[in-house]
């Protein structure tokens, strides 16, 4: 394992932290490479019905019930773990149906999820 | 472990284990988790012991995959129930016809292998969605447009032999009739191409499309005799230019030559874009802004106009009619749309207009007039489909919105085909107003206008329900089943149902002692004599299962 140079240590990590705190990010956010296949997943699966703006019905259905407690954006949620995508998309909700392995994989549910869940704090 | 009835779990077993080596492991589902994933999610059935679920799920990825598949299913006489992409929501989804069949998911088969610009026209596998085609069309930047349905995520192939529409030009909307050949699996594991396919070294499969001989591809769509692994389709050219009209109409005597003049001029092809009936007098939005309707909210009424209508007979009174001259709010509005070079569109308009202006008081207006390709960034002011782009704001129906806090779990569509006349929607308002009041069903407020997608007839489309209560569930599924014999009784039949109510629709179509039927039975069993493909897709069963509950 790489260490970091001396120096850098906990006061680093602490210093990022805080900025990603600050800028309203989880950890590990915007890094391009984590997220691309859960990204891509969502692009294909959810975008249509979850992206932002009322022509999403997805969108639409959360901010509704949710009345501005929360985004009705799901890429905004900070609450979002990785076992409740799983369980939405493998059971649906509402009118939304369920998603067999032959349309999203298991591991293409584990990286959707990590990406889904990437705001939220415990994950 | 599921078994599928009549087979011994240790034939099952074989068969899994041999489907196994056909597709690999991972393919082959089995447990209670993967395959609740095949359930209908819209079933009318949920969670009662009448819903259809599957004893296990194959998925292959080659058309040799599939031929093997439909060999070892006759041999342990295991059914199966091929799904394309499985998203045929309202009308059965992925969950098979018979309980205990094994889902011959093809969503893996989703190459797309051909699109042809030069003579517009592709050729697809059944895992293709429109969503899939339409963004290949643009990452090659093709110009030639697809017709899609309002849900993005279906197959192309499987609504086309489901016998869906879209919304883009007569001659494109229906998706079967625009199709040009197809590559089917019979049920003895046999491989058939229909049309000049036939010619082993044809190059116009997808361009001429009934070879010689008996035509046989419609015996392929919504029934059970074959496993369509490849499909052909004419595209539309990308027109030049978009124009989107209105014809309003004052009166509500004016329903009938409003429709037969829209007959004349779409049968002429003076206009062949998806016309769309509405009323604003009487709050009926034109069925391709519905979407619109769910997003923002209906058109403002004032008190005086709500309380007219809640006094309305078949939609009219002579009070309400006079508010509307009085206010200049048409009791009829129908929506055109024209593709093409804007000289020839604006000439058809031209025409358009000269035929309604002999029904006094029309007016005319031209609501967009856009060249082709849109602007990326206007394209969510309009009806996607209509421009042949997939999306999936059709979902607004019946998820939460401001307009509709209580969301349903699900829809079924009922949809009658009835004749293209102004008095047959008078009568199947009448007809099914009454019913509906009777069985106690909330399918109508003042009146229904039916939607346009095919030439020649209406569909007469009633959206009802699916809840999380099965007492509901029971009441609107039986109420489902006596429209259907009311509209029977009427003339009128079904285009296309779920699998639940398949039977009670084929019922309806009695001719000479159910003629039409026997000789769907004589093919089945011709063709399928072990019954092994799809058993009581359009209630057409197998000999071994006919008269049995499914």
């Amino acid at each position: 394992m790489n260490r970091l140079p001396r120096g850098l240590g906990l006061s680093f990590f602490v210093v990022v932290a805080a900025a990603m705190i600050l800028l309203g990010r989880g950890s590990w956010a915007e890094d391009p490479q984590t997220f691309a296949a859960g990204r891509a997943v969502y692009t294909k699966w959810c975008a249509p019905c979850h992206d932002p703006g009322v022509t999403h019905p997805g969108t639409n259905a959360l901010t509704v019930k949710y009345k501005g407690v929360k985004s009705g954006v799901l890429l905004e949620w900070k609450d979002l773990s990785v076992n409740t995508v799983k369980v939405i998309v493998r059971h649906g909700i509402s009118v939304m149906p369920q998603f067999r392995k032959t349309e999203i994989s298991d591991q293409e549910l584990d990286a959707l999820a990590a990406y889904l869940a990437r705001n939220t704090p415990s994950n | 472990m599921r078994v599928p009835p009549g087979v011994s779990q240790s034939d099952f077993s074989a068969a899994l284990a041999e489907f196994e080596t056909v597709v690999g492991k991972q393919w082959v589902f089995t447990s209670d988790e993967d395959l609740d994933l095949y359930r209908d999610a819209y079933s009318p059935f949920l969670n009662e012991p009448e819903e259809r679920i599957a004893s296990a799920a194959v998925a292959p990825s080659a058309t040799e995959e599939v031929q093997r598949i439909v060999r070892i299913a006759n041999r342990y006489r295991v059914p199966l129930y091929a799904i394309s992409t499985g998203k045929n929501l309202g009308y059965g989804g992925s969950a098979p016809a018979y309980s205990g069949c094994v889902v011959l998911d093809l969503k893996r088969m989703n190459r797309i292998i051909e699109v042809n610009e030069a003579n517009a026209f592709a050729l697809l596998e059944p895992g293709v969605s429109y969503f899939d085609l339409y963004r290949y069309i643009q990452e090659r930047k093709l110009k030639v447009w697809i017709d899609c349905p309002d849900p993005g995520w279906g197959s192309v192939v499987g609504n086309a032999i489901d016998r869906g529409g879209g919304y883009t030009a007569a001659n494109y909307r229906n998706h079967f009739d625009s199709h040009c050949g197809m590559e089917v699996v019979l049920p003895s594991g046999e491989l058939l191409r229909t049309g000049m396919g036939a010619i082993p070294k044809a190059d116009t499969w997808q361009q001429y499309k009934s070879g010689c001989g008996p035509w046989i591809d419609g015996i392929f769509s919504q029934s059970n005799y074959g496993v369509v692994t490849k499909m052909g389709f004419w595209l539309m050219p990308q027109p030049e230019a978009y124009m989107r009209c209105t014809v309003s109409l004052p009166r509500y005597r004016d329903l009938g030559p409003m429709v037969e003049t829209l007959n004349y001029l779409e049968n002429s092809r003076i206009t062949a874009g998806f016309p769309d009936i509405a009323s604003p007098l009487i709050g009926y939005p034109p069925i391709a802004q519905i979407q619109l309707w769910n997003e923002s909210g209906p058109p403002h009424m004032t008190d005086e106009h709500r309380k007219l209508l809640t006094a309305v007979d078949l939609g009219y009174s002579r009070e309400l009619e006079a508010y509307g001259l009085k206010s200049q709010i048409p009791y009829w509005q129908l929506w055109l749309s024209f593709h093409g070079p804007m000289e020839v569109i604006e000439a058809q308009w031209q025409a358009t207009q000269r035929h309604f202006a002999k029904i006094e008081g029309a007016k005319f207006s031209i609501v967009d007039r856009v060249s082709v390709p849109l602007d990326p960034a206007k394209i969510e002011q309009f009806h996607e489909p209509e421009f042949g782009i997939p999306s999936l704001r059709a979902f607004s129906i019946g998820a939460r919105t401001p307009w509709n806090p209580t969301p349903s779990k699900g829809h079924m569509w009922f949809s009658p085909i009835i004749p293209r006349s102004g008095a047959a929607i008078i009568e199947a308002n009448r007809v099914f107003s009454q019913a509906a009041r009777d069985l106690g069903m909330p399918l109508f407020r003042s009146f229904t206008l039916p939607a346009c997608f095919w030439e020649r007839s209406f569909i007469f489309i009633l959206a009802t329900p699916v809840t999380e209560d099965p007492e509901t569930n029971k009441r609107y599924r039986e109420g489902f089943k006596k429209l259907i014999e009311i509209g029977g009784q009427h003339g009128w039949g079904e285009y296309r149902t779920a699998p639940v109510f398949q039977k009670s629709v084929m019922d309806v179509y009695s001719f000479n002692n159910h003629a039409l039927q026997r000789f769907h039975e004589t093919l089945k069993d011709a063709i399928d004599p072990n019954g092994v493909l799809s058993p009581g897709r359009y209630d057409i069963w197998p000999r071994h299962l006919r008269g049995k509950p499914s």
